[in-house]
């Protein structure tokens, strides 16, 4: 493109004031208006709409280890930053940016959206269960805000779409944490018990995203099986539009979570085995954690107080199941269907499936 | 393949979870109240009693909530090490910052009225575009760090670790903000314009040390700037984008300066550490090898709309705004005297001189 003679007389100015002026001599994507697409029925400026010209082009493999935004032209004597991931299969998803906006658009406050006059003495047991809960609850969100914070200093410029969204994801977390504290400090009780964290090793502890990202399906589905009660557990109205407002949270969570590990076993089959054993870590620390403290307090609440707990268990029993017939829902969704065949024994048990030698002995 | 019906055969009853009460008899705290006020039930109104009794050391690397009884049998370690001494972490705002953090949330997409934004004079919108360029790639590296130290946040000071979360979230939409702006109007992505100590902020490993450069002089200088961006704007899209930034960033500074402020009163030995801290990072903001090529030329031509010797004279308005407002955050912050004792880098004592 031949230099406008604006641009021209730019540079000169900039030049005999001593300014670099080379920022200019850089050829223009000239007439990329993403403006245009913001309207109002259109959701506003959403990120998805910047996905025009060269700037949309997401690169299988990103070379470029420092800051730079895709699309721009490189400083080479930038440092390199550290980052580690620079393969599109290892972290993408195509819902990324829409998920970011949703998220954004989606956005609550414990303070004041949730209608905390309406909540009432609900009785000792009762109220002891309704804190017990929340106190896992909070522990879920840090460990969820902690674990997913520490991999954006891994993830490059190249998929600033998932970067974009996992902020996103530690901030919902970060409110996952403090409702429950809230709803735990302001009826009468107090905090419960911790939780034993064996079952989160595989979320702090994970070496590879793909292990984070199938980690977090397993406890992100999980808890949405028990979000979806909201309903029958909450005591108050309170209580219901928090369960509802965290389940949305969840599940957009898994939305990303999911879409990406289908996108990855489409990219890299090869890769299945090695996914098996990051969710054969998951399950066994879920399993070998055998904190019954959760189920204890939902048996309370189910059973209303603690008489009614015993015979209370076994709606519990099926919610757990409902727990990881989510969890095998959601892997399915992803093209890892197989992992029902390789349950962990315990977590078989949970959902009522035969152990695995029994379903060998039927003839196929 | 095995078949439904056979599968169904083999559906068992499942396993019924151990009722366990032992939880009903804690002797954690109870029989806490709160009532929502006028902001409705934050952080500062759940704080009483047990539960806001900040410990000055924290053990705990688990994720247990402050004040929760812990739990029965093993448990693992969450993370090599936390920080457990508050002064290398906690500030007295952070519960508030965060409060205000979820309550002043923008959206990019629906709060800016990009409709405003009609077509620059080409010089101008290169300007812009470049501006932009480097300011998305400033505010990822800005929400890079604090990811980075969350897991090293000891759930016992949850304050600062909500606060961390929230800026997470504040820097993911400055780093969208301004690559929308820069895809939007005509333009596109300039050069990059990496350096200038972003990998100083990304490397510390002391976390007061990182906060002295992120919140304190990097975010303070940034703030600064966004708060003049009246002087950049050329409509009103642009103006509100500068005006919401800056609010935010106002949060990001008051967590450093609060933190300083907490580490010193417990700490004060720690003073020589930051002061040293800022030497080195004020010697890279000025050093003009790190300087960002495109940032300085593109706001100087903006602040003069094109008027290179204007745009300087409004430059030097801005470093000396920048510079006058770090010293007074260090004041605040009980890390006073950089100027009086010349440790201040000459660059930026220049820049108090009005002409
Ligand atoms: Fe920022
Ligand atoms: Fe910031």
């Amino acid at each position: 493109m031949p230099e406008s003679d604006v641009v021209k007389a730019a540079k000169e100015r900039l030049e005999q004031s001593g300014l670099p002026s080379d920022w200019l001599d850089i050829p223009v994507h000239w007439g990329v208006k993403a403006k245009e697409q913001a309207t109002p029925e259109n959701g506003g400026l959403r990120f998805e709409y910047l996905n025009v010209d060269v700037y949309g082009e997401v690169p299988e493999h990103w070379d470029n280890n420092t800051e730079i935004p895709r699309g721009a032209v490189p400083d080479t004597r930038t440092e390199q930053m550290g980052y580690s991931i620079f393969d599109k299969a290892e972290v993408w998803s195509d819902l990324c940016a829409g998920l970011y906006e949703d998220a954004i658009a989606e956005r609550w406050n414990s303070s004041a959206d949730i209608p905390w006059d309406t909540l009432e003495p609900i009785g000792s047991d009762m109220e002891r269960a309704v804190c017990q809960i929340a106190t896992l609850m909070s522990e879920y969100g840090w460990t969820k805000a902690q674990t997913t914070g520490r991999w954006l200093q891994e993830i490059s410029y190249g998929y600033i779409e998932v970067k974009l969204f996992l902020g996103t994801v530690v901030f919902d977390a970060a409110r996952l944490y403090e409702v429950w504290r809230k709803r735990a400090l302001s009826n009468g009780g107090g905090l419960g018990r911790g939780g034993r964290n064996w079952k989160f090793l595989p979320l702090t502890q994970s070496y590879t995203f793909s292990e984070f990202c199938v980690a977090s399906i397993m406890h992100d589905s999980m808890l949405l099986a028990l979000l979806r009660h909201g309903e029958q557990l909450a005591q108050t109205e309170a209580e219901r539009s928090i369960y509802e407002l965290c389940q949305k949270d969840i599940e957009r969570h898994l939305a990303y979570f999911v879409d990406h590990m289908r996108y990855l076993m489409l990219k890299e089959p090869v890769r299945r085995e090695e996914i098996h054993r990051y969710m054969n870590k998951a399950e066994w620390y879920l399993a070998k954690d055998g904190d019954d403290t959760l189920y204890s307090a939902l048996g309370v609440i189910m059973g209303d107080g603690r008489e009614g707990a015993e015979e209370a268990m076994a709606d519990v029993a099926e919610l757990r199941r409902e727990q990881i017939e989510t969890y095998l829902g959601y892997l399915t969704e992803c093209h890892l269907g197989d992992r029902e065949d390789r349950l962990n024994e315990e977590l078989r048990k949970w959902a009522g499936i035969a152990p695995e030698e029994e379903v060998e002995k039927i003839p196929v | 393949m095995v078949t439904a019906d056979k599968l169904n055969e083999l559906q068992l009853e499942p396993e019924v979870p151990e009722l366990d009460l032992s939880w009903l008899n804690l002797d954690t705290e109870w029989g806490v109240s709160a009532e929502p006020g006028r902001k409705g039930l934050t952080l500062q109104q759940i704080n009483k009693s047990l539960y806001g009794d900040i410990p000055a050391t924290s053990e705990d690397s688990s994720a247990r909530p402050r004040g929760a009884a812990p739990p029965e049998g093993a448990t693992p370690r969450m993370t090599p090490w936390v920080l457990g001494d508050a002064t290398e972490t906690f500030s007295d705002s952070a519960g508030l910052l965060y409060d205000e953090a979820v309550s002043r949330q923008w959206s990019s997409a629906t709060d800016i009225p990009w409709d405003t934004m009609d077509e620059l004079p080409e010089d101008i919108e290169r300007a812009m575009v470049q501006l932009c360029t480097s300011l998305t790639e400033v505010e990822f590296i800005a929400g890079d760090v604090p990811g980075k130290w969350l897991p090293r946040i000891a759930a016992d000071h949850f304050e600062s670790g909500l606060f961390l979360m929230s800026q997470v979230m504040d820097e993911a939409r400055h780093t969208d903000v301004f690559r929308k702006r820069a895809l939007a109007n005509g333009g596109g992505l300039l050069l990059q314009g990496g350096g200038g100590g972003l990998r100083q902020i990304l490397e510390a490993e002391d976390f007061t040390q990182m906060s002295s450069m992120l919140h304190i002089l990097g975010e303070g200088f940034v703030q600064s700037l966004f708060r003049l961006g009246e002087l950049i704007a050329h409509n009103e899209a642009e103006k509100r984008i500068f005006r919401l930034a800056a609010q935010d960033e106002s949060r990001h500074v008051a967590y450093g300066v609060t933190h300083l402020k907490y580490t010193l009163e417990n700490d004060p030995e720690k003073a020589e550490e930051v002061h040293w801290t800022l030497d080195m990072f004020e010697n890279t903001l000025v050093d003009p090898d790190q300087a960002n090529p495109g940032l300085a030329g593109a706001l100087v031509y903006l602040l003069g709309d094109g008027d290179v010797d204007e745009g300087w004279r409004l430059f030097w308005h801005v470093r000396r705004k920048q510079v006058l407002e770090y010293l007074h955050r260090l004041d605040v912050a009980g890390l006073s005297g950089r100027l009086e004792s010349g440790r201040l880098h000459p660059a930026l004592a220049g820049a108090l001189d009005e002409n």
